[in-house]
């Protein structure tokens, strides 16, 4: 029991003198993951949108598809990205492996499924009136399109922070891909792991609580958002 | 300044809408009457350049608009605007609905600013502009999207069913309103109602279309109601205010139908005939035109009646008069 105590102990201690690695540690969580879900919003965004308006062909099919990798297991998109960037892959040339942008790849694979099923969820659940009421009052075609983003904003929004929730607490992908170097591909997850196995439950309890109270964040602004919706 | 030559759209294979030939002249007030299916919407959606017809020509101002490229046709849709039957409003504040239009043409926000004040005047919601959307009663609701198509300074109003879907004390308001555009703006309104009187009282021209084609004349008497089986076997017509024709027809249900006013028989006292509909009633109204008498009697809904001027002196009708109407079950047109 004592080492439980202590841990949590050292913990508080370590965040509240702003220990230099823990807060670097924090820092490239964040760049890593806020990076990988600005990246899949960009993307995600406009084709979750597109897959709702347009009508094409295996258009069921592409929403199932969104909706199973919902539940991709992070450890297979390590294994996939790694095939690919590993120096005997495709990407071999870059040299991509276990650096932050790999992590990157991995978390942007990881969200955007995320991103492309809510948004479809969003903007179907948009009043079919929108659209023409914008047209009516002279709109173009693209400027219909962004009054109904713009009306689907709430639940956009809550689509980027659950993509966000997920990315920031996953282990798989990061480990294999940025291999958890000190200073250089260490983010809270793998460090906690790491950490926890040598036995430094302080540090491992530190981030732990760091990594709660960024959940509570992102739950407190998902819970805005939601309750914004109409 | 509008028309539409040799019109036709269908849906599912059922032609909605045949027109040859329909003009609209600049800052006057057309009413669009008709049952539901009758057309008048996708008429409504396709003038507004929203729905392609599947033949014919519109023009505005003699120039044909459909085979234009896209970027004249928003221009020529930029000069008129649709209010729906069931308007939708942006979730956000009253400004910023009433923006839109203005938003979408990048106009400057010093005019944006200037002519809403105007447009929420006009619509006698002054100062409203900071109202969430969701805070607005149902007629608030449908003045502040009047607001929002009079802000862009239409050439040409559509409103579609502008009182279907709110309460007698804004339906009055609204009628203001839409004289009221036409007084101080000129700009051309046309709408759509279910009520024939509606459209009398606002319109300079009434266009009645039944299954997707223009009727030449307005059916007066023209009346919504429910077909409905008695326990005598017979089936007769009730109307919304409960009064009940002798009718000929094959179904039962909702159904309009229509009385032609000359078709009616006046009398002071009851008389035997074989016509199977007569009703107490009391003259409301009295309006001489040049041969013909037309009269609105009351027998708990209104019905018109056109006699001569010859047969009017002769029985020396006047207001409040108690008379007998008179009619066979086949003078009550089905639709």
């Amino acid at each position: 029991m004592d080492f439980i105590i202590e841990g949590i102990q050292k913990a508080f201690q370590l965040i509240f003198s702003l220990d230099r690695e823990i807060f670097s540690i924090v820092l490239l969580s964040l760049r890593v993951s806020l990076t990988a879900i600005v990246l899949s919003s960009l993307l995600g965004i406009p084709l979750g949108f597109l897959i709702t308006i347009k009508k094409f062909f295996g258009k069921k099919l592409t929403i199932i598809l969104m909706n199973t990798l919902l539940a991709f297991p992070t450890v297979v998109v390590g294994l996939m990205v790694y095939s690919l960037i590993s120096r005997r892959g495709p990407l071999g040339v870059f040299g991509l492996l276990f650096t932050p942008t790999a992590m990157v790849i991995g978390q942007f694979i990881l969200a955007i499924p995320i991103i492309i099923a809510l948004t479809h969820s969003a903007i179907q659940g948009i009043d079919k009136r929108v659209e023409k009421t914008a047209l009516t009052l002279g709109a173009t075609k693209l400027q219909s399109a962004w009054a109904i983003l713009k009306e689907a904003r709430y639940a956009i929004l809550e689509a980027i922070t659950t993509a966000f929730g997920r990315v920031i607490a996953e282990v798989g992908a990061a480990m294999m891909l940025g291999g958890n170097i000190k200073g250089s591909t260490r983010i809270m997850t793998t460090a906690i792991a790491l950490e926890t196995s040598k036995g430094e439950f302080g540090f491992g309890i530190a981030l732990g609580i760091i990594l709660l109270f960024i959940a509570l964040v992102i739950n407190i602004f998902h819970h805005y958002f939601q309750s914004r919706r109409v | 300044m509008l028309k539409v030559k040799n019109l036709k759209k269908k849906y599912n294979n059922k032609t909605v809408l045949d027109i040859d030939y329909l003009g609209f002249q600049e800052s006057k007030i057309y009413a669009i009457v008709g049952p539901n299916g009758s057309g008048k919407t996708t008429l409504l959606n396709i003038l507004n350049l929203l729905v392609k017809p599947d033949k014919g020509q519109i023009f505005f101002r003699d120039q044909e608009i459909i085979n234009n490229s896209n970027s004249k046709i928003l221009e020529i849709r930029r000069k008129m605007t649709l209010v729906d039957q069931d308007p939708f409003l942006f979730q956000s504040t009253v400004y910023s609905n009433v923006a839109y239009g203005l938003k979408v043409r990048s106009l400057s926000s010093i005019v944006q600013q200037n002519r809403i004040k105007n447009a929420l005047e006009m619509v006698g919601l002054p100062g409203f502009e900071n109202r969430k959307v969701d805070q607005l009663s149902g007629g608030e609701a449908q003045r502040v999207v009047i607001a929002r198509a009079l802000v862009i300074e239409p050439e040409i109003l559509f409103l579609d069913e502008p009182t279907a879907s709110i309460d007698q004390k804004n339906i009055a308001k609204v009628e203001k309103i839409i004289a009221k555009i036409r007084r101080e703006l000129r700009t051309t309104v046309i709408f759509t109602t279910h009520d024939l009187s509606q459209a009398y009282r606002l319109a300079d021209e009434v266009i009645s279309l039944l299954d997707g084609k223009m009727i030449k004349q307005v059916q007066e008497n023209l009346l919504w109601g429910e077909i409905v089986k008695e326990e005598d076997g017979l089936k007769r017509f009730k109307t919304i205010g409960n009064v009940k024709f002798a009718i000929v027809s094959e179904k039962i249900g909702p159904a309009y139908v229509s009385i032609d006013p000359t078709d009616i028989i006046l009398s002071y006292e009851p008389f035997q005939s074989s016509a199977r509909n007569s009703f107490l009633g009391k003259i409301v109204k009295i309006i001489e035109q040049n041969n013909l008498v037309k009269l609105e009697i009351d027998i708990g809904i209104p019905l018109v009646v056109i006699i001569t001027r010859e047969s009017f002196q002769d029985m020396n009708f006047n207001l409040g008069s108690k008379v007998y109407l008179t009619f066979k079950a086949s003078a009550v047109k089905l639709y």
